[in-house]
């Protein structure tokens, strides 16, 4: 090896043990958070954990994002894996704490806190922030039939494999109970979870095909699939209110929609998932870093935090 | 030393990557956390050396992870009605032979390619789960009888550790040290002259598809005892990691062919990397960039030896 090369590979080889350890020099000087969001790729993990993430450096604390990739195993994973670096607290996003309960009692036990976005209740958390689920989809549901007097027939598309997603499914079901002039004529149960715009352009083109001529209004279980469902509709010809279409989740894609005379999108419920973020950092400083008392923030498994219906009456406020 | 880069240039990075972590990530070294890599590696290994094992036969299972999904689903369904966890065990076991042997059949009697009877038989696997669940996972607090087979240990040795081991030694010793194991390299290299020496070719294949399924059963096991719950797709994440872990062993030890020890040693570098990643806080961004160039680089390195690629030597696409 000549000169020049033994010099440059002992400057790479300084490069990378500078480059590796930079992470745990600054780490031992700041706060360290942890946040994990259960499935990155969808849109509403993504922005509660990139907002609690920004909260946290922006208090000058050292946060890493993970993601679980929706996989139950890498989420059980990737909390042991943190058990053992003891970060200052973990925040997780959507996460599974009854699925992985072994994993979040661990925690509780290495005595590293945990406060939970939308994940449902534990005893190994610190609580949980939530909007209430129930009443969000009461919002929706009570909208939806409202804009139709009360009489006409609906198509749902549904997801039953996350548990806010059922709960508004269920009480739509609950809803209809009460309100018999609406009639369901087609329902579409998302199963994939990794291709599911597919699953829901498919399933939902097949409703439509059957029911689209007497269908009224259309009940999403979140706003990922009314886009599906607002471009089938659109590829169809249907003019914006031919067809009442809601969802819930929010956000600036779907106020855009409720605001386009072209889309046929008309309300969501809005949900503040980067004011849910924010409000775990929150937490975090003032039970883990200011050490008072979790009864100071809330009393119960839940804090619980206003959702909203914007509909064209009120979607201006949000462009 | 050309010769000792292609048969060891993988497993040395393997060892630096080990070491770089061990200098770099805090509490990486220590033995929770290294048994914490161990019990991570007897999930993805179990799965990564079925798949090997299918490979020696020059035969691709595609199906693994939706199989193994579908065992624990039917696992995690008998416990959560209280069956006996011998009985809920076994079930998971035979859910992944039967499958194994319905991809041995597709491919030796209906004479169907691997690559597309073990789509087949996932696609049908992930039917059965969803069928079976409606999409809600089986969670619960189970009996300890049963979730002590992956929490447990053996003489103060996880018992994860153990199976692995076990698992891992019994396949080793069938490939390397049995006639049986002889008849399936045989018809893994060359199948046609294997065939006119005697060998019952068609029945190694099944042989091979069938300890893959039993494997990927065995796995299920695994993951509902240590989850506590079961859940569609829940294996799926494995899968891709399972296929890099079986790549990279093949770029090790006896380059260009699949090998147990070079599927175990990748699989516990995969989950060196994933954990020391984590410890170091990368951002989870980092591990699918990070892991990329490695499976890039190890396959360079190892192709440069032997001429091509490993895994697109022993794949026979030809039927």
């Amino acid at each position: 090896m000549t000169e020049t090369k033994r010099r440059d590979v002992m400057l790479g080889g300084a490069a990378l043990a500078a480059t590796l350890a930079a992470p745990v020099v600054a780490r031992a000087q700041a706060t360290d958070v942890a946040i994990i969001g259960f499935q990155m790729s969808s849109e509403t993990h993504a922005r509660a954990a990139n907002a609690a993430a920004a909260a946290a450096r922006a208090k000058g604390w050292d946060a890493t994002v993970l993601n679980s990739e929706g996989a139950l195993p890498r989420h059980a994973e990737q909390l042991d894996t943190l058990i053992g670096r003891r970060p200052k607290a973990i925040i997780v996003c959507m996460g599974k704490p009854v699925e992985a309960e072994a994993q979040f009692q661990r925690a509780k036990e290495a005595g590293v806190p945990v406060v939970t976005i939308m994940s449902g209740a534990s005893t190994h958390t610190l609580f949980d922030i939530q909007v209430n689920e129930y009443k969000v989809g009461a919002e929706a549901a009570l909208w939806l039939l409202g804009e139709l007097g009360y009489q006409g027939n609906i198509l749902t598309q549904r997801f039953e494999g996350n548990v806010g997603t059922r709960i508004r499914g269920k009480v739509l079901d609950v809803v209809l109970s009460e309100n018999t002039g609406v009639r369901v004529l087609g329902t579409h149960t998302m199963a994939r979870t990794a291709s599911w715009r597919d699953d829901v352009r498919q399933g939902f083109q097949a409703l439509l095909l059957r029911h689209g001529a007497q269908t009224q209004g259309i009940w999403a279980s979140f706003d990922g699939q009314a886009f599906v469902i607002d471009d089938l509709l659109k590829a169809r010809g249907v003019q914006k209110g031919r067809i009442k279409l809601v969802s819930i989740d929010g956000g600036a894609e779907t106020y855009r929609r409720i605001a386009d005379p072209d889309s046929t999108l008309m309300a969501t419920v809005t949900i503040p998932f980067e004011e849910m973020g924010t409000r775990a950092v929150e937490a975090v400083e003032r039970i883990v870093l200011k050490n008072e008392p979790k009864g100071a923030i809330t009393s119960g498994p839940y804090l619980f935090m206003d959702a909203f219906l914007v509909d064209a009456n009120n979607v201006r406020r949000f462009l | 030393m050309r010769g000792v880069l292609t048969r060891y240039g993988t497993a040395l990075a393997g060892v630096v990557l080990f070491l770089a972590f061990a200098a770099t990530a805090p509490v990486f070294l220590t033995m929770d956390n290294l048994a914490l890599i161990l019990k991570e590696t007897a999930f993805l290994g179990i799965l990564a050396i079925g798949f090997t094992l299918a490979l020696v036969t020059a035969e691709i299972d595609l199906s693994v992870a939706e199989v193994a999904s579908l065992a624990a689903v039917v696992t995690g369904a008998l416990v959560h009605a209280g069956t006996a966890p011998w009985l809920a065990v076994a079930a998971g076991l035979a859910v992944g032979s039967v499958c194994g042997v319905a991809n041995g059949v597709a491919v030796t009697v209906l004479k169907v390619p691997s690559l597309i009877a073990t789509l087949g038989v996932a696609a049908i696997a992930k039917g059965l789960s969803f069928m079976l669940t409606q999409g809600v996972a089986f969670v619960g607090r189970w009996p300890s009888s049963f979730t002590g087979i992956a929490r447990g240990t053996l003489a103060g040795v996880p018992n994860l550790v153990w199976l692995l081991g076990a698992t891992s030694l019994a396949a080793w010793l069938l490939v390397k040290w049995t006639r049986t194991g002889a008849h399936l390299v045989a018809t893994g290299e060359a199948e046609e002259a294997a065939r006119l020496a005697g060998i019952n070719t068609l029945g190694m294949k099944r042989l091979s598809l069938t300890l893959a399924g039993a494997c990927a059963g065995l796995t299920a096991v695994l993951l509902a005892s240590s989850l506590s719950s079961a859940a569609p797709a829940m294996a799926n994440d494995h899968f891709l990691y399972a296929i890099a872990a079986v790549l990279l062993g093949m770029s090790m030890f006896e380059p260009g062919r699949p090998n147990i020890p070079g599927t175990l040693f990748a699989a516990f570098t995969l989950k060196v990397l994933g954990n020391g990643l984590v410890l170091l806080g990368a951002e989870y961004y980092w591990q699918d960039i990070v892991l990329g160039t490695i499976i890039l680089v190890s396959v360079a390195l190892s192709a440069s030896g032997t001429g091509k690629a490993p895994f697109v030597k022993k794949l026979n696409f030809r039927r």
